[in-house]
């Protein structure tokens, strides 16, 4: 018999990333109206075209409800009780990294995201976001000569005006959903990724979020445009400091793909999910989505959720090219009161496109976690397919797992499959590790590593392996 | 939606009963479901108020079955003909439930119903009076089996009720039919409650002729170590809706559900369940599948709902669905909600079209396509249809399927 509690031991570790930098920030007072946009906008220095898309996303953001649909329960969020903007204070426009705050490139260190020297034996190029805004991207000459833009949007905003003024809202529009509302009016930094024609991105790109401050929520916005027969692997980072408050993130990643061209997003999500009782946390809204625009197009969203007290997150596809191809990883873990309400969307509009949804859930602790999906067939996706596989491991008898597969075809030459379970770690199993010698912490993790081996499987290399730690880590514990 | 109006005025019923009253009163406040609530999001709301439009029916016309004669050994009960039941056998009995008996028991019924979720079945006891509820308490074993009909009758609606209590040890096979007249509307609820050691095999056999809409809503309890087997079966229908819903009271009981639903021209069927495991040792089988050709739509929403007293619950799921025609629609969402960790439960979905590679290797051995099709579908249809306890040389619900216009 399995010692229930020699499991939840297992399951819990302290958050190791949850010291907060003291550096000097620059912050606005609290509070969301039009004014407030305005500053935001005239601190980043932004187009005319820009601050209107900001106030009509505001305005229409006012109108709307925020959902109450997912299988979530938080206490209600003060918009007003927000600081919208916080950025660490720099005299002068940075040149190089040298030039940054000493503290800052410290902390990126501390989190294992190195900005100088050592990054570049690793071969990826790195924006790091702090609370507000990019504080720097490394590898940006190197990418350059390829000709791919690799920037914040911030940045892109001024020397990238027609592609962003192009791209920006075409994939999530302002007034898609409350989230993406809010940050389309508020959003502050992000990155910026423009691959053209042709170009296979020689290096992988990675963008770590950092929120330093307690009371500011973080809004970034990532887009990532690939040209025709371009390719690119990007992966994203989150931490932040432990809080008694919760921290707002409401985040929008917009993806294009034309011709022939193949997007790989990868998250880690490493937020902190608040201490034992719940107190504390970072409340994670984001909005995912990702447009195969060109035929043959392929986007592959791979992700891992262990942070955040609420997670509400559902990268999706809009498959609209012929023969283009969706994908949907994701592994999520929740512990202690933490909750998350994950899954996607893949929404078959052309001709034969494919899409693949693999998602593993482990529940511990009193946690919740729900699959929510939605896999849809238009009228003119003939020849199109679907595969889904939800799995979801419980740990206690306290956690919950969900599983919302909606499923809609109006495509008879066209063929869905779902398939969903729900087991516990097999005492079997666990038996068998055991009478061979391998510790029971080992077992465990072992076993949870197996049962998201199809997940991390698909994660780039770098981030495959640090994963497998993340989670190792989340199971080590104070067994023996 | 002549019967909402009346509802709301208070005036659709004259000589109303205890619980009729209990139950308008729940209504009048907010008459209709919410429309946005998952159990009522995709239901046609065209349709549905064309359930609606027709005002209720007090007396039955005579009912004239188009089903086979009854063979010897089975007991043929038609809701609404007011006649005593009482029936004695060697090893069995089967009576009616008092009038008290069946007042308590549905009054306990609707204490905790909600107004989304049980909908129907507030509309149901609203409408249907003591004429047409018709309460059985069976007991015993070697008991014949019963048919037992509930009809609508043309251009008007027409509530009927039925509650069934098994007693322990008992087993039993058991076949409503539901019939839809020519433009009527019918609500159907039935009650079932299993005591322990019990077993029933159920079959819902629902038909309709043009533009007949049908709520059936069924409700089960089940004490442990019980046993139910349901087959059902909707077909040719405007508008209908089938509501299952199954409380395992103390786990330890046997549930199976195979389910089956047609959708031709434009019609829309939906079949809601939603299974309650309230103890440890469930178990369930269930597999729902649908057809839509034309312009039809057809939506399966299942629920299994399994909390931490519900350990070592095995349960499954499938929705499996054939879509014939580039403007029909399927909509299946099959869901789990679990808490307890030492459970087995699966669900599975799949939306296709009939299999090619069968097809081409069957036409490749002469068999034309419309045969082909048609072996396809029977072999599709079969696994539900042996479950349904009907004979073939009595009624051949396959052949009715299957050469249904």
């Amino acid at each position: 018999m399995v010692n229930e509690n020699l499991v939840k031991d297992v399951v819990k570790e302290p958050y190791k990333y949850g010291f907060v930098t003291d550096i000097e920030t620059e912050k606005i007072e609290k509070g969301l109206n039009e004014d407030i946009i305005r500053l935001i906008s005239q601190k980043k220095e932004e187009p005319k075209f820009l601050l209107d898309f900001r106030l009509k996303a505001f305005r229409k953001w006012q109108k709307m409800k925020e959902p109450d649909w997912a299988a979530l329960g938080y206490k209600k969020i003060d918009y007003q009780d927000i600081i919208y903007y916080s950025a660490p204070k720099q005299k002068e426009k940075i040149s190089s990294l040298d030039e940054v705050d000493p503290k800052l490139l410290e902390t990126f260190d501390k989190l294992g995201i190195p900005l100088t020297e050592q990054k570049k034996l690793t071969n990826v190029a790195v924006d790091a976001v702090f609370d507000s805004v990019s504080i720097a991207t490394t590898f940006r000459e190197e990418l350059a000569e390829h000709g791919v833009i690799f920037c914040s949007i911030s940045e892109a905003v001024k020397n990238h005006a027609d592609l962003i003024e192009k791209y920006l809202g075409t994939v999530v529009p302002a007034s898609d959903n409350y989230f993406a509302a809010l940050n389309s009016a508020v959003f502050s930094d992000g990155s910026f990724v423009y691959i053209p024609k042709g170009v296979t991105c020689p290096m992988d790109l990675s963008s770590y979020f950092r929120i330093n401050s307690g009371d500011s929520g973080q809004f970034e916005r990532t887009l990532i445009i690939a040209e025709e027969s371009s390719s690119v692997s990007y992966l994203e980072g989150c931490t932040a400091p432990m809080f008694d408050t919760n921290t707002l993130h409401a985040a929008v990643v917009e993806l294009i793909a034309l011709d022939d061209a193949s997007i790989k997003y990868s998250t880690v999500q490493n937020w902190y999910a608040g201490d034992d009782e719940g107190i504390g946390g970072i409340f994670n809204f984001v909005t995912k989505r990702g447009k195969c625009l060109g035929k043959r197009s392929k986007i592959s969203w791979s992700q891992v959720e262990t942070g955040s007290a609420i997670t509400w997150k559902y990268p999706s596809c809009l498959l609209l090219g012929e023969e283009s191809v969706g994908e949907f990883y994701s592994v999520a873990l929740t512990n202690n009161l933490q909750q998350a309400d994950t899954g996607t969307k893949m929404i078959h509009i052309g001709p034969k496109t494919k899409s693949t949804i693999v998602s593993k859930g482990i529940s511990a602790g009193n946690s919740k976690n729900s699959y929510r999906g939605l896999v849809k067939m238009g009228t003119k996706a003939t020849g199109s397919r679907n595969y889904s596989q939800c799995d979801s491991m419980l740990i206690g008898d306290q956690a919950s797992a969900n599983t919302f597969p909606y499923i809609k075809s109006q495509q008879p030459n066209s063929e869905i499959e779902h398939e969903a379970s729900t087991c516990r770690i097999s005492e079997d199993q666990l038996f068998y590790l055991q009478s061979r010698g391998i510790e029971f912490e080992e077992a465990v993790s072992m076993m949870v590593s197996g049962f998201c081996r199809d997940v991390f499987n698909q994660l780039p290399m770098e981030f495959a392996a640090e994963a497998d730690k993340l989670l190792a880590l989340k199971l080590e514990g104070s067994v023996g | 939606m002549e019967i909402i109006e009346k509802i709301k005025t208070n005036k659709s019923i004259d000589n109303e009963t205890e619980i009729q009253k209990i139950c308008l009163n729940k209504l009048q406040s907010s008459p209709l479901p919410n429309p946005k609530s998952e159990q009522w999001r995709l239901s046609n709301k065209s349709k549905f108020s064309n359930f609606l439009d027709y005002s209720i029916n007090e007396k039955d016309p005579k009912f004239d079955t188009p089903f086979p004669n009854t063979s010897q050994g089975t007991i043929r009960l038609v809701i609404g003909n007011n006649c005593q039941i009482n029936l004695i056998g060697e090893n069995y009995s089967i009576q009616q439930l008092s009038q008290d008996e069946l007042d308590k028991y549905i009054k306990e019924q609707i204490s905790c119903f909600d107004q989304d979720e049980n909908w129907s079945n507030l509309l149901n006891l609203s409408l249907s009076n003591t004429k047409n509820i018709l309460g059985l308490k069976i007991n015993g074993s070697k008991i014949p089996s019963i048919e037992i009909f509930s009809h609508s009758s043309s251009n008007a609606l027409s509530a009927k009720t039925l509650v069934i209590f098994l007693e322990k040890n008992c087993d039993v096979e058991l076949l409503q039919v539901n019939l839809g007249k020519e433009n009527s509307s019918l609500s159907q609820s039935t009650y079932f409650c299993l005591d322990e050691n019990s077993c029933v095999n159920h079959g819902v056999v629902s038909y309709g002729e043009n533009r007949s809409n049908l709520l059936n809503s069924l409700n089960v309890i089940q004490q442990k170590n019980s046993e139910y087997n349901l087959g059902s079966v909707h077909f040719k229908f405007n508008y209908a809706r089938f509501e299952i819903s199954i409380k395992q009271s103390e786990g330890n009981a046997k549930t199976n559900i195979k389910g089956m639903q047609i959708t031709k021209k434009d019609e829309q069927i939906s079949t809601y369940t939603k299974i309650e495991f309230n103890g440890p040792n469930g178990f369930l089988d269930q597999i729902n599948k649908s057809l839509a050709d034309d312009e039809s739509h057809a939506i399966f929403e299942g629920t299994i709902i399994v909390p931490k007293i519900a350990q070592k619950t095995n349960a499954s799921q499938l929705s499996r669905n054939l879509l014939l025609s580039n403007h029909a629609q399927i909509d299946t969402k099959p869901q789990l909600e679990i808490i307890a960790d030492d459970v087995k439960c699966k669900h599975g979905a799949t939306i296709s079209q009939l299999n090619e590679d069968e097809l081409f290797y069957m036409r490749s051995r002469g068999i034309t396509l419309p045969e082909a099709s048609k072996l396809q579908l029977s072999s599709y249809f079969q696994e539900i249809i042996s479950f349904i306890p009907v004979s073939k040389d009595r009624w051949d619900l396959l052949d009715k399927l299957l050469n249904e216009k």
